[in-house]
């Protein structure tokens, strides 16, 4: 099927009535969701999860992705207005769209980011439309040894892009690991790690570990600094930029654009590299640097084009490979999971609706974004400021009932309160969990086609090296750990991680 | 030694990867060729005990950050909500589960106050998610449980 026929069908699909419905309704709750201070996209979906329960496959999917970027734009909306980032992506946003809330530009920095994020958003779709058959074609060609590769680079990237320690975050990776062999081996029935009990036969459930680790273990995490919690919240002006402002801004999105669809494809980078990079470069090339920091339009528009963008092409390695690239990413495919659904470059040949669906969807939800969030902006500063005394009870619920509602088992609730005692606890140490998350759906996966390659050439380990692809993914992965040796990046990444705590 | 950040983590690190090398162990190794159910979590528990013990000499190496005070009025509470909530849910249903939950969780904070506001409050949202999860959205929990019936 060729991109416009393709695209004919998505129109199609994303257009029926209950889609579009759906799918404005996932943009409307993960905003509304997405705003509240220190709720990012994981916990988010899994606490809005048990609302795509019992809706067909395509609906539910595009239901969920309008959660996901709602909720990325909710965030943005956070870090303008309260310099309250909701996930690390946010930080760069906070540090120039906060600068100009306070000069009583609040109105211009959201619109900078609305703008941005809906022109990345309609870039990034296009590409997925394009490049997404391309690489799932390309996909059948892959054998277990690419695969393999592939999952370690992610693995490594997101162990690199971890704030604090390598080695930590390496532990952290190799524990997520651990994690994901829980449960039945796939390939001799053996029973692994379950501790005799027939709850943890089926594995842990992924969502179960996110909903804890993010959702309970923020909860946990925040009422320690209720006391000294101030909620300065800027008010929002004239939403409209100024012709000054499209001058300045115009440049930097598309740069931000193309930085932000690039790197949202490479696995485990996702949206926090492109949003760093964008503001990097920003600074780096633009006339007028010295404001940077000090409320610079450009520093807003540039970060949030390029978070926006990469958050749509980080579907393309989930979609297409089966692999996720961020913990978000995972956390989709363990929803997608709980559908019935296995994603993998077979999903465009076998369930072309559900792919172009989406794909179309994904820009109609950028529109209704735009045209929903700048009006209702008053409404959004509003939930925004309710006392987080009132909130926390209400997340607790919502996360327990999300939970529960997946199995309807009552194990997954209490696995919950220990998943949760144990995010709060990684925070205390300093551990990021990012890297755990994904490492426990990539794990097992890298088990599989370890196995499986190893199989074929007979205990081998040389062909990781003799296919080109795989050896070119592995000198990548092996690259970045180097990188991060050296001097010069080291201090990079401290800084700009510094800025990300 | 003071107890630092890093001497916990490593400390949690090697034990749990010593308990997970030693169930590894356990199942069938196999060979590189043949791999057996043990083959991959014996490589990752060895990893995972070597690199808590790298985390834990680096904390005797450099005086990393102390560990911070920990919250245990929330830490304990919270948990303890979901648990009530998971132990509730079956035989007491659903409303009254989603009611203990948010008022244990709430008494956590220090702002709680039980006067008839907040009991009204929960009351209504209670019943709000009831229509919503169950009403609305179809999920298949009993209003009351077996014991209310």
């Amino acid at each position: 099927m060729d991109i416009f026929n393709g695209l004919l069908l998505g129109f199609s699909t994303a257009t029926t009535f209950g889609n579009f419905l759906y799918c404005f309704l996932g943009v409307l709750l993960g905003t509304a969701v997405g705003v509240l201070p220190g709720l990012g996209p994981i916990a988010t979906i899994s606490m809005l999860l048990p609302f795509t329960f019992g809706l067909p496959v395509d609906t539910a999917l595009i239901m969920l992705a309008g959660i996901f970027y709602g909720s990325q734009y909710g965030g943005s909306t956070t870090a303008i207005l309260m310099n309250l980032p909701g996930e690390a992506s946010s930080v760069v946003t906070t540090l120039d769209g906060h600068e100009m809330a306070k000069q009583g530009k609040a109105g211009r920095a959201l619109a900078a980011a609305a703008i941005g994020s809906f022109f990345a958003g309609t870039v990034g779709t296009l590409f997925i439309a394009v490049s997404a058959p391309l690489l799932a074609s390309l996909a059948l060609t892959f054998g277990p040894a690419e695969y393999f590769s592939l999952i370690v680079l992610g693995l490594i990237t997101s162990m690199v892009l971890a704030s604090g320690s390598l080695l930590t975050a390496f532990g952290m990776a190799l524990f997520g690991v651990m994690l994901g062999m829980i449960g039945t081996d796939v390939n001799s029935g053996a029973a692994r790690f379950t501790f005799g009990t027939p709850n943890l036969l089926d594995g842990l459930d992924f969502v179960v570990v996110a909903t804890g680790v993010f959702g309970l273990g923020d909860v946990i995490a925040n009422l320690e600094n209720e006391k000294s919690r101030s909620a300065g919240l800027a008010q929002v002006s004239s939403l409209f930029p100024t012709r000054e402002d499209w001058k300045r801004m115009a440049a930097p999105i598309l740069r931000g654009t193309g930085i932000g669809v690039l790197l949202g494809v490479l696995p485990g980078a996702g949206v926090l590299l492109a949003s760093f990079s964008a503001y990097a470069l920003e600074k780096k090339v633009s006339r007028h640097s010295a404001e940077f920091g000090k409320g610079a339009i450009e520093g807003v528009a540039a970060p949030e084009a390029a978070n926006n963008a990469a958050a749509q092409t980080c579907f393309i390695p989930m979609l297409t490979l089966g692999l996720p690239g961020t913990a978000t990413m995972a956390l989709m495919i363990g929803a997608l999971v709980v559908q019935g659904v296995q994603p993998g470059p077979e999903i465009l040949t076998q369930q072309p609706a559900l792919f172009w669906g989406l794909v179309v969807s994904m820009w109609l939800g950028n529109l209704m974004l735009l045209f929903l969030n700048l009006p209702l902006v008053g409404v959004w500063a509003k939930l925004i400021s309710v006392p987080y005394h009132y909130l926390f009870p209400m997340i607790s619920v919502f996360v327990a009932i999300g939970v529960y509602s997946i199995n309807n088992s009552v194990f997954d609730v209490y696995m919950m309160a220990v998943f949760g005692v144990l995010g709060y606890f990684f925070k205390k140490v300093g551990a990021e969990p990012a890297p755990l998350i994904l490492a426990m759906i990539l794990g097992p996966m890298a088990e599989e086609y370890l196995r499986r390659a190893l199989l074929i050439s007979h205990g081998d380990a040389s062909v990781f090296f003799t296919s080109p692809l795989s050896l070119g993914t592995l000198i990548v992965a092996a690259l970045l750990l180097l990188s991060i040796v050296s001097p010069r990046f080291r201090k990079v990444r401290e800084e700009g991680l510094q800025e990300a705590d | 030694m003071r107890i630092g950040q890093d001497s916990i983590l490593g400390l949690f690190f090697a034990v749990t990867g010593c308990i997970a090398l030693w169930i590894s162990v356990q199942y069938p190794f196999g060979t590189a060729g043949r791999m057996g159910p043990g083959y991959f979590p014996v490589i990752i528990s060895s990893l995972l005990v070597l690199t808590g013990i790298g985390v834990l000499v680096r904390s005797i190496a450099a005086s990393g950050d102390a560990f911070p005070e920990i919250n245990w009025k929330a830490l304990i509470m919270v948990p303890a909500a979901v648990v009530v909530f998971g132990l509730a849910i079956e035989p007491l249903g659903f409303l009254p589960a989603v009611l203990l939950l948010l008022v244990l969780s709430a008494a956590t904070s220090i702002k709680f106050k039980l006067d008839w506001k907040a009991a009204v409050g929960a009351l209504v949202f209670a019943g709000l998610c009831t229509v919503l999860f169950i009403q609305l959205i179809g999920l298949p929990m009993p209003v009351l449980g077996t014991w209310l019936q």
